[in-house]
């Protein structure tokens, strides 16, 4: 729905009606690939595209090429120590390439 | 016959002047809210809220209600922090009204008392009825106080508490802790497999152990085990011996360790290898899917719900999903993460049964990570798919830290530890 006027004392009207309405746009993820699923698994951690996390990287919207190199870097253990070696050898490199491109754009 | 309830048209009407247009208007609304389908999630942990948010975020326009028995959300996840001072109950207290302002959830205050599968009904304990294109059912665990001989619920709310559904046991728990003379000894007493939170209870001892390391160093803990083995075992026993060498012996069940009965008049517990007296006594029992599942049918005999390991459909009704700690998961864990990844694939699911579209690959994820003290974490975790004897580990990948990580290294994962909680809670409740 739509705030019937403007202003700050519509915001507050608006906020009043949530027990039944949502006042803002609804974020959207539109078609869910095998990719766009597998890469909400990376929210739990890494945070979305609208919740920055605290301690861990950013990933969203981050450079594809250097996603990926991390991802196999991690996979090979050329960056040992943390869980990301032991969840990217869950994947093949496809999958994992397909996943720096969406994390990329989303 | 009309997709309209009366709480449609409620929201409708408050939704502004669009209904005013005149009866036209109706079946044209009614028609687009068929299409995108009514969805009832019982239960807002991990599991039920999650699943809730990825539906809208899947499928915005379809109407997604949230049943829930408690106001606010208390973390299992965390808790053992609060046992330890480390963290204030507050702190793993949460909201969930972000479900409803950003997400348009409907969240529905009450308890589901029965589910008609074959009408498509839940009805709740105030005498109202939820119709429902698809029901995801996500109640969590019953606890099993008839599980251990002597033991009950009023032992559990006085004397010797659980803790393993957060709020005020783990106060409870918390307040003996505090109360209880240096040199005394606290038991704690894991189940068998399978129950919520494999790493749970050796977390828990950790932290405890940290609490007396500073405050009643003389004290030990005793645990009392039903099983021969647990999670992280190796990391948790090093730990242990690093950190609070000569306080904590572990017994397994093979030794003697499963409870036999406990006397809470006298605090005392009998296990196999024979009698002991604990200052503190921290039971945790036998669990069981929550009890509407086992209500509406949803339950094998062994307690838990079998499902479909590609969709989490259930095996016992259509258009029914079981999720989270209820779920047999194959070899996935009881836990929260597990909950949320397996949230994510039933949406999907979901939302491609309402519109018709293609269902994707389910892949599932775990992470668990513990702290053996706030600067001490260790983790596990895996990658699933499903496969012919149920959700099975991606092999070669997956597992624990290492043994031989140094003390850097296990800061870091007590730094992604606190990264892990405030990702989870908003990518569950956010």
């Amino acid at each position: 729905m739509r705030a019937p006027f403007l202003g700050l004392a519509g915001v507050a009207m608006a906020c009043l009606m949530t027990a039944a309405v949502p006042t803002q746009a609804q974020q959207r993820i539109a078609a869910v690939n095998d990719t766009v699923l597998a890469a909400q698994a990376c929210n739990v951690c890494h945070g979305s595209a609208t919740y920055v996390s605290p301690t861990m990287p950013p990933i969203h919207g981050a450079d594809a090429g250097a996603l990926y190199s991390a991802l196999i870097d991690f996979k090979t253990d050329k960056r040992p120590y943390t869980i990301m070696g032991r969840i990217a050898r869950g994947y093949s490199d496809e999958q994992l390439k397909a996943l720096a491109d969406y994390l990329s754009k989303n | 016959m009309s997709s309209f309830s009366p709480k449609f048209s409620r929201r409708q009407i408050l939704a502004g002047a669009t209904i005013a247009a005149g009866s036209f208007a109706i079946p044209h609304i009614a028609r687009a809210q068929a299409a995108a389908g009514r969805v009832v999630v019982i239960g807002g942990g991990f599991g039920g809220a999650t699943a809730a948010r990825y539906i809208k975020l899947f499928s915005p326009d379809t109407d997604v209600v949230l049943v829930e028995r408690d106001a606010n959300y208390i973390t299992c996840p965390f808790s053992n922090y609060v046992l330890g001072g480390i963290r204030d109950i507050t702190s793993i207290t949460h909201r969930r009204d972000p479900l409803r302002q950003r997400h348009g959830v409907r969240l529905v205050r009450g308890e589901a008392s029965a589910v008609d599968t074959t009408a498509r009904s839940v009805r709740l304990k105030d005498g109202s009825s939820l119709p429902y294109d698809r029901l995801v059912v996500a109640p969590g665990i019953e606890l099993n106080f008839g599980g251990v001989a002597g033991w009950n619920e009023q032992a559990a709310n006085t004397v010797m508490p659980h803790a393993w559904k957060a709020g005020a046991q783990t106060l409870l728990l918390r307040k003996q802790l505090e109360a209880m003379p240096d040199g005394g000894t606290v038991i704690v007493a894991p189940p068998a497999n399978p129950f919520r939170c494999p790493p749970g209870p050796y977390e828990r001892v950790s932290m405890i152990a940290w609490y007396l390391k500073t405050k009643k160093p003389k004290s030990k803990i005793l645990v009392l085990d039903a099983k021969d083995a647990f999670s992280k075992q190796g990391l948790f026993m090093a730990g242990w011996e690093s950190q609070y060498p000569g306080m904590i012996t572990w017994v397994a069940g093979k030794d003697g360790g499963k409870v036999e009965s406990v006397d809470p008049k006298n605090m005392t517990v009998t296990a196999g290898f024979g009698k002991e007296k604990g200052a503190v006594v921290n039971i945790i029992p036998p669990q069981t899917a929550g009890k509407i599942a086992l209500d509406a049918g949803l339950a094998e005999s062994n307690g838990w719900c079998a499902v479909d390991p590609a969709s989490f459909a259930s095996r016992k009704a259509t258009n029914v999903y079981v999720l989270g700690d209820a779920s047999i998961a194959g070899a996935m864990p009881k836990s929260g993460t597990a909950a949320n990844s397996q949230a994510k694939v039933v949406a999907a699911h979901v939302a491609a049964g309402l519109r018709g579209t293609a269902v994707p690959a389910a892949v599932f994820h775990n992470t668990c990570y513990s702290l053996v003290t706030p600067d001490y974490g260790i983790s596990v975790t895996g990658t699933y798919r499903p496969g012919p004897q149920g959700v099975a580990e991606v092999p070669s990948s997956g597992g624990v830290s290492p043994g031989n990580a140094n003390a850097a290294q296990r800061k870091a994962e007590a730094d992604f530890t606190l990264g892990w909680y405030a990702g989870i809670i908003a990518d569950t409740f956010g």
